[in-house]
């Protein structure tokens, strides 16, 4: 068997444009199952752009995208996605487990309702991430940290084998950003999910990725944290010197 | 009370403001959750060109205006990130126009003149026996296409890219929710008119949000609050002899601010 019919994801020479701009050129990159992969690069690269490819919603105008060997949308397992963040209407009062629930939406289908397994798949899936007890709670009454929690739970209710993040620590402070992929890098080796994120958090991301791939329209290099993050390219493709390679500080919010 | 239920219209416009309280009420769900009240305002606007241009042509008003608003709509749903104008502004352009069309094409049709008020503010009681079947069709129709959708729709509701990454046909629910709200416009036009409808289609979700702890709790309270303003309404409207909509609006609007007051005592 070769190494692209055990990946988990394959792009190869992918060009894809979005709201007629070219977003992406000729990007080829793989990321073996059970891995955790980042995507980093400048706002515009087009990071989101290939999350979007994997989950189907845009086409690429040449090359090939595979996930688990199948053409995006076709593998019998949802995709988990997380987003930045969900906005809900002030006081709508939707609760941890519902937002949760919705995790259930693709598999179940139109017309049918969650039953109790499903209900007992999103509380399971709270748990995974440390929510166990907060199922009752108003959404919006947690903090942003545990509301991207919940959001992983929600991913995770679909039972998938790769989870998509947009993101998803975009305006937590640098300890809940920590909290976070700490959780990540556990339901990678505890569920055996790969993973691919798309962020801006170098220095943290760094720390818990198997690979990088730095993006700028085109592939700029990949490898791993060490090799890609020690790299000229780095700072050629933040447009900053070398010495501030980190763009947004320790602390600071993308 | 057993006297005002014994007249036959009156129980005809109870049977009909019933059904399209729950309608509404339900749709007022995803109108509060989506921030669609300015959409909801802008149709029931339209509604009134539509209802004119039946009167122009010959046709049948609501049926004429069902059609019309139900266009505008998707033009609005069409228009949806695409256009330089943004949505909030083509909708401020765009029904204010459309009633201005039907505020001059009615008062070219002297014929209609009087039936204006009616359109703008409503008359159940006057409900025809004929009329109950279809409006009670359409409750049932879009009551089973929101209730067959539900999840669906909340999930587009809440966060539009991840349910369409679940594979939920997120462009096509806007466009059934668009449908809907506007058939559902057309339809509360004989309940409350044109210039209260868009209330109705706000104040039972704003009703039930302000009480429930959770999303299930809401609709329970957003159906009951709207059921009870109906009944509240047609009552005070026949025992102080005061125009039915306008009795329903206010009767919705009181039990919001009591939910709004027992609500924050709760928290409080």
């Amino acid at each position: 068997m070769t190494r692209a019919d055990t990946a988990a994801i394959v792009l190869d020479r992918v060009s894809a444009s979005y709201d007629g701009r070219p977003a992406l050129e000729e990007v080829s990159f793989q990321v073996p199952q059970g891995d955790f992969a980042a995507l980093i690069g400048p706002n515009g690269a087009g990071k989101s752009t290939i999350l979007r490819l994997l989950l189907g919603l845009v086409r690429p105008s040449s090359g090939r995208v595979q996930v688990f060997g199948h053409p995006p949308g076709r593998d019998e397992r949802p995709i988990g996605y997380v987003p930045q963040k969900v906005v809900i209407p002030r006081g709508f009062p939707i609760t941890v487990l519902e937002v949760a629930l919705m995790g259930r939406t693709g598999i179940l289908g139109p017309g049918r309702r969650p039953g109790p397994r499903d209900r007992e798949l999103a509380k399971a899936s709270l748990a995974l991430v440390g929510l166990a007890d907060d199922a009752d709670r108003r959404f919006q009454d947690l903090s942003g940290g545990q509301q991207q929690r919940v959001l992983i739970a929600r991913a995770l209710c679909g039972e998938p084998r790769l989870l998509l993040l947009d993101e998803p620590t975009a305006g937590l402070d640098s300890g809940a950003r920590a909290r976070f992929y700490s959780l990540v890098c556990e339901l990678q080796h505890g569920q055996g999910l790969t993973l691919l994120c798309a962020t801006h958090d170098l220095d943290v991301v760094g720390e818990h990725a198997d690979a990088l791939i730095l993006l700028d329209r085109v592939v700029l290099s990949q490898g791993s944290p060490d090799e890609v993050l020690a790299g000229s390219t780095l700072a050629r493709a933040y447009s900053f010197p070398k010495a501030h390679r980190h763009p947004h500080g320790a602390g600071g919010a993308p | 009370m057993s006297e005002f239920l014994a007249y036959a219209f009156v129980q005809r416009a109870l049977a009909v403001g019933i059904l399209l309280a729950v309608t509404c009420a339900v749709l007022s769900f995803f109108v509060v959750l989506k921030r669609m009240s300015f959409v909801g305002v802008g149709l029931s606007h339209a509604a009134l060109g539509g209802v004119a241009l039946g009167v122009v042509l010959g046709a049948p008003p609501l049926l004429a205006a069902a059609l019309f608003t139900t266009g505008v709509a998707w033009v609005i749903g069409w228009m949806r990130g695409r256009s330089e104008v943004s949505e909030d502004t083509a909708i401020g352009v765009f029904f204010p126009t459309a009633m201005a069309l039907g505020v001059v094409l009615i008062s070219l049709s002297p014929t209609y003149r009087q039936d204006l008020m009616a359109y703008l503010f409503g008359n159940i009681l006057s409900v025809r026996q004929g009329e109950v079947l279809p409006l009670a069709a359409l409750s049932a129709v879009s009551l089973g296409l929101v209730g067959w959708w539900f999840k669906e729709l909340l999930f587009a509701g809440v966060d539009e890219e991840a349910a369409q990454a679940a594979g939920v046909p997120v462009r096509p629910l806007r466009f059934l929710l668009l449908t809907l709200l506007a058939v559902t416009i057309v339809a509360s036009v004989r309940l409350v008119g044109i210039v209260l409808v868009s209330a109705f289609l706000v104040i039972p979700a704003a009703t039930g949000q302000a009480l429930a702890r959770s999303l299930k709790g809401m609709l329970v309270l957003a159906v009951t609050s709207s059921v009870a303003s109906v009944v509240l309404g047609l009552w005070l409207s026949w025992a102080w002899n005061i125009p039915s909509g306008a009795a329903i609006v206010l009767a919705a609007a009181a039990l919001f601010f009591a939910a709004l007051a027992l609500g924050s005592r709760r928290r409080g």
